[in-house]
């Protein structure tokens, strides 16, 4: 089979014409959608997006989570009190005071 | 396909954009129009793919109701004709890997005659009819992957670019320009095969 002759097919099998629609194919289709139970197409819920986004915020909040903990170590190695030292130390010297919170 | 919808008495509706931002502000019966303008093309497409008319016609409303489920992703930067075109060309290539299966099960038809000796014939000027140069490749692109016959049917016989390919079946444009080449060359063996087999 040469290149001619496939293309020779091809061309041939371009003119095959297809199945014309019936009459009421629309009315069909329509049909179908009017039994389809899900909302309108412009519908959204605040849900929905966020079921669709959830693969992604996952993703972010395990990132943010990983460079905190990274940064804590880095910190602790150059000799800068760590987040939980940090913390427990901001609480111990404003929050808890007898003029804190 | 009519080019025009008549909404009321006075207004009439030319524009698919303009006729979408009714359906979506919920005028869901006028999305029968769409199906009317459209209709021939998705038959035209899926044609490419499948011979039985009864089965092209089930698959030109799976195609219509997955555009309707997903007309909120439309956003209007292309043409609607050309996100419908993908669509139809997705839908056909699930109907493929279905019918792989069941091929696999049931075995091929036979090739006519007519096609058998154009096949067979040195003869340039022995052409071969559209039905049956059609009948010709639908069988031979059987041995084809679904996604290899998407590529070359979309290339070969709609006249596709690589880009539009591409964004049909979401590979990158070299992905469908290597797959185009291997399924010519698997499509001429097949070819070379199915003359040799009926000799």
């Amino acid at each position: 089979m040469n290149n001619r002759k496939l293309k020779q097919l091809f061309a041939s099998a371009q003119k095959d014409a297809a199945p014309a629609p019936p009459e009421d194919f629309a009315a069909d289709v329509l049909r179908v959608i009017h039994r389809e139970p899900a909302a309108p197409p412009e519908t959204v819920s605040i849900f929905d997006q966020l079921n669709l986004w959830f693969p992604r915020l996952a993703l972010a909040a395990s990132a943010v989570i990983v460079v905190c903990i990274a940064l804590d170590y880095g910190l602790m190695a150059v000799g800068v009190p760590s987040l939980s030292d940090g913390a427990a130390q901001l609480s111990a010297q404003w929050l808890l005071t007898p003029t804190g919170l | 396909m009519t080019g025009r919808l008549s909404l009321n008495s006075t207004e009439t509706v030319t524009d698919d954009a303009e006729l979408l931002e009714r359906i979506r502000g919920g005028a869901t019966d006028d999305f029968a129009e769409i199906v009317r303008r459209h209709q021939s093309r998705v038959f035209a497409i899926l044609h490419r793919y499948e011979r039985d008319a009864h089965k092209v016609e089930d698959l030109a409303q799976e195609t219509f109701v997955k555009a309707w489920r997903a007309l909120g992703q439309f956003d209007g930067r292309a043409p609607f004709e050309h996100w419908l075109s993908r669509i139809a060309a997705r839908v056909a290539l699930d109907h493929l890997r279905r019918e792989k299966r069941r091929q696999n099960e049931i075995g091929l038809p036979e090739l006519g005659d007519d096609a058998l000796d154009w096949l067979r014939s040195d003869d340039e000027k022995n052409e071969l009819d559209a039905r049956g140069a059609a009948e010709l490749l639908d069988l031979a692109m059987r041995e084809l992957s679904p996604a290899d016959r998407v590529v070359i049917t979309m290339q070969e016989l709609e006249g596709r670019s690589v880009k539009e390919i591409a964004a049909a079946i979401g590979a990158s444009g070299v992905a469908v320009r290597v797959r185009a080449m291997r399924a010519r060359a698997k499509l001429r063996q097949a070819l070379e095969k199915m003359a040799k087999e009926n000799l």
